[in-house]
């Protein structure tokens, strides 16, 4: 049974993702539960999303529409939350099959070096492009963002979004500048590890997790 | 200390309304971005590190010593970014509030390392002139610091190389304008770069794309 707080959450981060724009079709939400985990129906858009859409499925579910998430939330223990979205930027990337570089600071930090748009929409090449980062883009279609919390699987979304913003007018007004690999990497780190430990632990409780 | 209980409750209710308004106008994302207001010649107060502005309240604000930014009190661990909100205080007398955000236009030239041109009489007046992008560093690093002093000389913004920007003003409100022109200017610098680079007389999100794709799609 789904609890009112996750349903709370999940409905407040729905409709955040829609006032940004990042909404289109086939978008999931999806936040670790005590038996599993909760989801929007897989024909529930968020811009109409209602309490009696979310669902609520085991980790071992043999549901295709749903492999990705239960194998991401089995494989890693420390994301509570994963969002499908598509925000139009970061659809161009991923119509393109290319692979935002590390072009901003915050972006190495909470996304990861790098953002790649994996080779196909299957389970496998979805976890596998989500190795050591937070979000990978889906060929053709959108981005998948993960977090600790649903705060922060949305503020990734948030920062790849303005991520793709500068990859793609970068290469109009001459192209990006990108941030070297070893600093990409203590950024990450120490955003990972340190800066932002505390806040999601304060946002966790916040959750209800 | 030179200023009253009155005047500090009022500013420390200032920053946290910054914070939120950073927020609400879409010119920060998470916990990224900070604030800082001037107390007097030698104190301001500041957003603390890592929390989100929607928790922050105005008593979590600490004060940190102008001069010597490892001085500080009053409050929750200030951030690692106020050597620079700092270093414009002491080098600017007439600034009395900065921000430091990561708006998603001004990231786009932060990110490209390209100074913005003036735009419009209103970026000119606000500005002082074009936008100059400071040298790269890593958050909290003097090269960081150094490199955004530099690039606000003679300025009230300037871009943060692949991190972001820094807007100073007489007031809250007016490092507010800043920041909110600064991004206009970005988007219609972003704007008319697309129409000369495809040839095309009216600007969409649709043709910048299909640019992108065609160029680097694969």
């Amino acid at each position: 049974m789904i609890d009112n707080k996750t349903k709370e959450v999940v409905m407040q981060y729905a409709a955040k993702i829609v006032a940004e724009g990042m909404n289109g079709k086939g978008d999931r939400i999806a936040m670790r539960t005590k038996d599993g985990f909760c989801v929007n129906d897989a024909s529930a858009a968020l811009d109409t999303l209602k309490e009696e859409d979310l669902i609520e499925l085991p980790l071992d579910t043999d549901d295709k529409d749903f492999a990705v998430i239960a194998k991401l939330f089995s494989k890693r223990p420390e994301i509570h939350a994963l969002l499908y979205t598509h925000a139009p930027f970061v659809c161009a990337v991923a119509r393109a099959k290319a692979t935002i570089p590390a072009v901003l600071d915050d972006m190495t930090q909470i996304v990861g070096l790098n953002c790649k748009t994996c080779k196909s929409a299957t389970t496998d090449d979805l976890v596998k492009g989500l190795r050591k980062r937070n979000s990978v883009l889906v060929p053709g279609g959108g981005a998948l963002t993960v977090g600790r919390t649903m705060d922060e699987a949305y503020t990734c979304a948030l920062v790849l979004d303005k991520a793709s913003h500068a990859y793609v007018c970068g290469s109009v007004i001459g192209g990006n500048k990108i941030i070297n690999c070893i600093e990409a990497k203590l950024m990450n780190f120490i955003y990972q590890k340190k800066y932002s430990k505390v806040n999601q632990e304060n946002i966790s409780k916040r959750e209800g997790e | 200390m030179a200023w009253t209980k009155e005047e500090e409750l009022r500013l420390r209710k200032v920053i946290k309304d910054s914070g939120v308004n950073l927020l609400k106008e879409n010119l920060v994302q998470g916990t990224w971005g900070n604030t800082a207001v001037r107390l007097d010649e030698d104190h301001m107060l500041v957003t603390p590190t890592g929390l989100d502005y929607v928790a922050l309240q105005p008593e979590d604000m600490p004060v940190v010593q102008i001069s010597d930014t490892s001085v500080w009190s009053n409050g929750k661990k200030p951030t690692s970014e106020r050597k620079i909100h700092a270093a414009i205080m002491s080098d600017r007398p007439e600034i009395n509030a900065t921000i430091h955000s990561h708006p998603v236009w001004c990231s786009v030239l932060a990110s490209a390392r390209i100074e913005l041109p003036v735009m419009s009489d209103e970026m000119q007046k606000l500005v002082g002139g074009p936008a100059r992008v400071g040298a790269y560093g890593l958050p909290g690093t003097k090269t960081l610091k150094e490199g955004t002093v530099a690039a606000m000389k003679g300025r009230n913004a300037c871009f943060m190389a692949n991190h972001g920007v820094f807007c100073a003003g007489r007031d809250m409100d007016e490092a507010f304008e800043i920041i909110r022109v600064m991004e206009k200017s970005c988007r219609e610098y972003i704007k008319q770069c697309t129409l000369k680079i495809t040839g095309q007389l009216e600007y969409s999100d649709e043709l910048l794309f299909d640019y992108f794709v065609s160029k680097y799609g694969k």
